[in-house]
């Protein structure tokens, strides 16, 4: 044992506010329709959003949790520019976890949507094989400009000590 | 308005009712696309000399998108009255470019609501192929159906 240190115990509870700087927008709602490949009309055709009680298209419900989009700054040496707590843990190996999603709100393409991250949870444990593995739960918490919740997305990292 | 009707009768519903399942192959230009689609340019997810550097067969596929397949699946069965409510995934191995995967699902619950009928799916994420295997599990879908 030994992964998680005083000083990561210590930031349960810090977070991490982005704030998108323009509205949605149609193109980037009909973008990620067909990236993921998704033709449901909800996401491209307003008549079929109306018929389904939407007063418009909406986004694809996990467009919200790519947090990326609502960020400004510089690629790091790996390309990625997007939202990280820096949290360093030498001789490991980082894998994700996975994801739980919550959906309350539709988005619509003149919202403009807040993240805010929290890191909710850090503990480590000891596999049956002997490996020291440290656990990090973030959440993240969707919110338009009305501050109606979106939803809500909670991800684990793991770190596995190397032997 | 007419508010829309599941395309499925949930009072049919019974647990262990199987969902139709989702077959999708993940080309590395689908790859490039998700990766702009999400402001997510890692090179993980197209870069040939890096994958090389970190002795990596392809391009990984963004575990995230696991999470629209189980939504657009669901959504494809009972239709424009689905409301995901939500969606859940552990990831058990990565998938590479160029493989299929096909997600899976059944009823775990169908539970009767002032909103609506929810409905819990239990779902899998599986690679089909030479390689089969996990790429996702457990995972769940909670669908509210108005």
């Amino acid at each position: 044992m030994g992964l998680l240190t005083d000083e990561l115990r210590a930031r349960i509870g810090e977070t991490a506010v982005y704030t998108a700087p323009e509205p949605v927008g149609r193109a980037a709602i009909r973008y990620y329709a067909m990236a993921v490949g998704d033709d449901n009309p909800l996401y491209t055709d307003a008549e079929a959003a109306h018929h389904a009680g939407y007063r418009d298209v909406i986004a694809p419900p996990t467009w919200v949790t790519e947090t990326n989009q609502y960020m400004s700054g510089v690629r790091n040496h790996e390309g990625y520019m997007g939202h990280s707590w820096g949290i360093e843990v030498p001789n490991s190996r980082l894998v994700r976890g996975g994801n739980s999603y919550t959906f309350d709100n539709p988005v619509y393409p003149e919202d403009i949507i807040t993240a805010t991250w929290e890191i909710v949870d850090a503990t480590e444990r000891t596999t049956s094989k002997g490996q020291d593995m440290l656990i990090v739960t973030s959440q993240a918490t969707y919110t338009n400009q009305h501050g109606a919740l979106i939803g809500t997305n909670t991800e684990t990292l793991i770190w596995t000590a190397l032997s | 308005m007419t508010p829309p009707v599941s395309q499925v009768d949930v009072s049919t519903l019974e647990v262990g009712t199987s969902v139709p399942p989702l077959r999708r192959t993940i080309t590395q230009t689908d790859m490039v696309a998700y990766a702009g689609a999400t402001w997510d340019w890692h090179q993980l997810h197209y870069d040939a000399n890096y994958l090389a550097a970190k002795q990596l067969p392809a391009a990984v596929v963004d575990g995230q998108v696991f999470g629209a397949l189980l939504v657009e699946q669901a959504q494809d069965w009972i239709g424009p009255a689905a409301w995901v409510q939500a969606v859940d995934f552990r990831f058990k191995n990565l998938v590479f470019a160029g493989e299929t995967v096909e997600c899976t699902a059944t009823v775990r619950e169908v539970i009767t609501t002032d909103e609506g009928t929810m409905i819990v799916l239990d779902c899998e994420v599986g690679v089909v192929g030479d390689k089969a295997r996990v790429a996702a599990a457990p995972c769940s879908v909670t669908v509210l159906v108005r």
